[in-house]
């Protein structure tokens, strides 16, 4: 039986994203205001409409590589890649090894909705295929079939549970699992899966990790027609300021370890204290408190900011900033790199600041310009909303050091 | 042990036999399949290999569904079997919109389909190199129904906003086990309750050429010729790999509480539920089922339910060389004591209507549950040379009629994820 009363803290985090390799890489980007936000460069194609992007360095893609077996990286659209780096970096900060601590694991993994290889893929197949009245079908099941034109791996690298794979091969982890996908949804549907089993005594240590990318010009014409990223040329997110001109998209993957509370030694915790979500962020139950900190997803269009400022202004929060200027708007791992930079806010008693944020949508909101501040800051509100209208609040108190 | 029952009240399945569980019902136990000959669009002469599949026939759609939006608005096609089959679930389970007000969805679906028509638009006119801008002036050319305009989420979505549900929405990946873990999932969110009512399957199609020379490559699928559409024999020493089918299922699950409130009639208890990773290769399982086997105990010991309390394993029986070996051993090593797998019935039923991959789970889930009600099991056809290394009773060639008081209903995925559900013969006064 679950038992709800049960606190849960994160015990460990790590990540690969566009500011970086690691937690504290993203740490000190969105303290610092650096935005990970840059020319979007890809050697399939080129777009003078979308001009900006949130890559993962390849200088951080080697780096991430390290952590894959050579064996399985074959399997594995780079995202998948960083999201093992991820897992192997949050537990290493929570000082676990699986396979050799005797702890039960369950392993929870979120991908974007849209997957890796397409045009890529398909690009040069269907160029040679290509006749009056579109493709030759024949022609292309030759290619593919007797000359072995497309990648065999090819529906493999397209799952959405590829993460789940190749995280359980890499760990070797034969425990409690599930797949989700898309963003806030998948995140929480993952987080709650986590902690559900953390509250049944099922298992004693959850593995909750997200990956995705959208650098692809099917699945980024998509997100620019469902009006999700701007294609004004625009290279600066700005959230919740007016002068906002839509969204710029990233990259990249986070992991959190979850653990019983009183399961950990003493020391500072952070702990996940409500979940909740709602298809209608407007509708979202907020706790009935007032917040020291409060972490918004946005998305760089003013009106939508705007909207989505009016259940901010429901929390009361003494602060409030966002990590999208510094990744780019993620599709994988959206609310577990929200959580992570709250868990270092609560940390460091630090608030960073929404970077590039000039003129607030709502200027009697406690939006953090320019600058980080010191703070004393207790506990947290997370409030993630998706772009296919689901949104999500996660609530997380800090407890200091005795 | 659960202290809140979770059972199932509705049910809707779309598969090669129909639009409709009962058609599926009554033609799985006349012992029929529903595989046909298949060749991908624009690939008619026979030269593609997977020449047979287990396709959604058009033809057979009731009056009475002609009439749904799912086919009138844009969507892919796996989405439309997904959504008719969520609606038939939940007109079969006779909720009243006010009752779907606060249900969560879980719904399975299978990486996106791509459509070569919209792939063709990013190439350039005069014959250059692919590329993206080329696509986006031709933007309005794009399909409606192809992945470039349906992320992965649509179906949940869609089925949440057509049945108005506003609980939880939740989108699970995890390739052929898919449905089986949105039915699983959605069963602990009611134990834990959190909703009282879910609607959780999923849907999914293949039957294109990209996916499946992708499948026939990886050695999935099967390219056999010799026996023409019966070529889909799990366990058989002949078999040669899966046979696709396509459709969608999904199932309304209630906490006991809620469903007699309504004076609902439940068909099964779901009673518990395990997953598990077999950490061993991405395209083939472990060689004796370990992972299978831990999830098969993991939803024993999620029921409080005894090996020897099991009498019928609906199998993930995919018909390929490893998964049936792999699932025997499993089988055998969870019902080992007093050899209790010789008393075990078996059944595959993706020789009768093909494998639906993400969507597999559902339409298994829901004959499983049929067979405890009914204490009818469905037969695993075409098996008729039984390998040397599957030796349990498989239910060959015949429906039979025998006790089935608890069943388990296996699902396995791609990249070695496992999951297994515990259903049980519904009873006023628990088990």
């Amino acid at each position: 039986m679950t038992d709800a009363t049960v606190r849960v803290a994160i015990a460990g985090s790590g990540c690969v994203l566009p500011s970086g390799w690691g937690v504290q890489r993203f740490w000190s980007a969105a303290s610092e205001a650096r935005s990970g936000i840059a020319l979007l460069q890809s050697k399939w194609f080129h777009s003078e409409r979308v001009t900006a992007f949130g890559h993962v360095s390849d200088e951080d893609h080697q780096t991430s590589r390290q952590d894959v077996a050579q064996n399985l990286q074959r399997y594995c659209p780079p995202s998948v890649i960083w999201g093992v780096s991820a897992v192997r970096q949050a537990l290493a900060e929570a000082g676990l090894e699986p396979g050799n601590d005797g702890l039960r694991y369950g392993l929870y993994c979120c991908q974007g909705g849209y997957t890796h290889p397409s045009l890529v893929a398909y690009g040069e197949l269907l160029h040679e295929c290509r006749n009056e009245s579109g493709a030759d079908m024949r022609r292309l099941a030759q290619r593919v079939l007797q000359e072995r034109a497309l990648d065999p791996f090819l529906v493999l690298k397209s799952l959405s549970n590829g993460l789940l794979g190749i995280v359980s091969l890499a760990l070797k982890l034969e425990c409690e699992c599930n797949a989700y996908m898309q963003g806030v949804a998948g995140n929480l549907a993952a987080l709650r899966q986590a902690c559900a089993a953390l509250q049944s005594g099922r298992i004693d240590a959850a593995i909750v990790v997200g990956a995705g990318s959208e650098l692809d010009p099917l699945a980024l014409a998509a997100l620019a027609e469902a009006g999700v990223i701007s294609t004004d040329g625009s290279q600066t997110l700005r959230a919740f300021d007016r002068q906002g001109t839509g969204g710029i998209a990233g990259e990249g993957a986070a992991a959190l370890i979850l653990r019983r509370a009183d399961d950990l030694a003493d020391g500072p915790q952070t702990c996940l204290a409500g979940l909740s979500a709602h298809p209608r962020v407007g509708s979202l139950n907020l706790p009935d408190k007032q917040i020291d900190l409060l972490v918004s997803s946005a998305s760089g269009d003013p009106y939508k900011d705007a909207d989505l400022a009016r259940t901010l202004a429901r929390a009361g929060a003494a602060h409030i900033t966002s990590s999208v200027p510094v990744t780019g708007i993620l599709s994988g791992a959206p609310s577990l790199v929200d959580l992570i930079l709250a868990r270092n806010a609560l940390h460091a008693q630090r608030v960073p600041p929404i970077i590039g944020l000039q003129q607030p949508v709502d200027p009697r909101l406690p939006f953090v310009l320019g600058e980080g501040r010191d703070a004393v800051l207790r506990d947290c509100l997370v409030i993630n909303r998706d772009d296919n209208g689901f949104s999500a609040c996660y609530q997380l108190d800090y407890q200091a050091a005795d | 042990m659960s202290a809140t029952r979770i059972v199932i009240t509705g049910m809707g399945a779309v598969t090669g036999f129909g639009f409709e569980w009962q058609t599926l019902w009554e033609k799985m136990l006349g012992a029929e399949h529903c595989v046909c000959p298949w060749q991908p669009d624009g690939v008619g002469d026979g030269t593609f290999p997977v020449r047979y599949a287990a396709a959604v026939d058009m033809t057979l759609l009731p009056e009475a569904l002609k009439d749904h939006p799912a086919w009138n608005i844009a969507l892919e096609k796996r989405s439309r079997f997904g959504w008719v089959a969520a609606t038939q679930a939940v007109n079969d389970s006779r909720l009243a919109p006010d009752q779907l007000r606060e249900a969560a969805v879980l719904c399975a679906s299978g990486a996106p389909q791509h459509m070569l028509a919209d792939m063709l638009l990013t190439l350039a006119p005069d014959g250059s190199a692919p590329g993206w801008q080329h696509l986006m002036p031709r933007a309005g050319q794009v399909n409606a129904e192809g992945s470039l305009r349906q992320s992965n989420d649509r179906l949940a979505r869609v089925i949440a906003d057509g049945l108005g549900c506003e609980g939880p929405v939740i989108n699970i990946s995890s390739a052929c086990a898919g449905a089986s873990q949105a039915i699983g999932n959605a069963f602990q969110m009611i134990r834990r309750g959190e909703v009282n009512v879910a609607i959780a399957g999923g849907a999914d199609s293949v039957l294109n050429l990209d996916t499946m020379a992708a499948l026939y490559l990886l050695g999935a699928a099967s390219s056999e010729q010799r026996w023409g559409v019966d070529l889909c024999r799990p366990f058989d020493r002949n078999r040669s790999g899966l046979i696709a089918g396509e459709g969608g299922g999904f199932v309304v699950l209630e906490s006991l509480e809620h469903a007699l409130a309504r004076g609902a009639t439940p068909y099964a208890e779901v009673l518990g539920f395990g997953s598990s990773l077999d950490a061993y290769k991405v395209t083939a399982p472990q060689p004796e089922g370990r992972g299978a086997a831990l999830a098969m105990q993991a939803a024993l010991d999620d029921a409080g339910l005894r090996a020897q309390q099991i009498d019928l394993i609906n199998a993930h029986g995919t018909s390929t060389p490893l998964n049936d070996v792999a699932e025997t051993l499993a089988i055998k090593s969870v019902f080992a004591e007093h050899r209790h797998y010789r008393s075990l019935t078996v059944s595959a039923n993706k020789s009768q209507f093909g494998h639906l991959i993400a969507a597999a789970g559902a339409p298994e889930c829901m004959v499983t549950a049929l067979a405890c009600l009914n204490d009818l099991v469905t037969p695993t056809v075409n098996l008729h040379d039984v390998d040397e290394q599957c030796d349990l009773d498989y239910c060959a060639g015949q429906a039979v009629s025998r006790r089935v008081d608890f069943a388990l209903s296996n699902s396995f995925g791609f990249g070695g994820l496992n999951t297994s559900l515990a259903l049980g013969k519904y009873r006023e006064h628990g088990q």
